[in-house]
């Protein structure tokens, strides 16, 4: 119940940020960046979009999907063994993905983002938790 | 983006309304005995519905928080939510719990409310003044 109420709170905030990116996106507006000032160059370098879908939407896809499956298995939704599947599959491929991006912006793009680090801690910890329960 | 207090005051009330509204659907019967007697009484229809209608209520105001949409009117349902609990559940462990979230999203409404609103006030502000100064 711990464990699902932390990663029910990580995948909001993670919604709440997709969310943001896709705004500025929208509004061809460039989103603040607190931290590392390569915000702009990633987001907009050739890496920001697998084939043609954006990264901040599949990110807010994932994350819609991780808080729908936290709720399911807390309100005790069937199949629960399905459920509780299906997340840690998401979890351990959006943290490998995560690392890829990590990896791209650090040795190829060679500037950080602030959003996208954050998203891939958000999605770190998540497993974190997950393997820890 | 606005101030980064006021958006993680956003997303940290609209997580907070959201879980609330997950644990009172999987459970309607227990957030039930919140409810005072006399509250119940004045119920038109069976307590547990009336606590899903606050579920799904919670889930909304809590969607609209965390995905910054009518953040004004969101906040203020949420503080309008939170008296109505306040009210109806009387004095208990977790009032001042309540008091601090009902706090937190007055702050919220009263930061996000539309510029018109604003303006419409301080220029009935201004019309009043001087009716005040010729009485």
């Amino acid at each position: 119940m711990t464990a699902l109420a932390l990663l029910f709170t990580l995948s909001a905030i993670g919604i709440s940020e997709t969310v943001y990116l896709i705004r500025k996106h929208l509004a061809a507006e460039k989103p603040i960046c607190p931290i590392g000032g390569g915000c702009a160059v990633v987001l907009s370098s050739r890496y920001s979009k697998i084939f043609i879908v954006p990264n901040d939407i599949l990110g807010l896809l994932a994350y819609l999907t991780m808080a729908f499956i936290a709720a399911f298995l807390v309100i005790g939704v069937a199949p629960l063994q399905w459920w509780n599947f299906f997340l840690k599959l998401l979890v351990g491929a959006s943290s490998l993905i995560s690392l890829l991006f990590t990896y791209l912006q650090w040795r190829v793009i060679h500037a950080w983002c602030f959003w996208c680090l954050m998203s891939a801690f958000t999605i770190w910890l998540s497993g974190i938790i997950i393997l820890i329960n | 983006m606005k101030k980064p207090s006021l958006t993680i005051l956003r997303v940290g009330l609209g997580i907070t309304f959201l879980w609330i509204g997950i644990l009172i659907l999987k459970q309607p019967e227990a957030w039930a005995g919140y409810i005072s007697p006399w509250a119940e009484k004045l119920l038109p229809l069976p307590v547990e519905e009336a606590m899903l209608g606050t579920a799904i209520l919670d889930i909304v105001i809590g969607a609209l928080l965390v995905l910054d949409l009518v953040v004004w009117l969101a906040a203020l349902l949420a503080a309008l939510h939170l008296i109505i609990v306040l009210v109806v559940s009387g004095i208990t462990d977790i009032t001042v719990r309540d008091i601090a979230i009902l706090a937190a999203a007055i702050a919220l409404m009263a930061d996000s409310l539309p510029k018109k609103f604003i303006t419409k006030i301080m220029s009935w502000q201004k019309q009043e003044k001087p009716k005040n100064n010729n009485s």
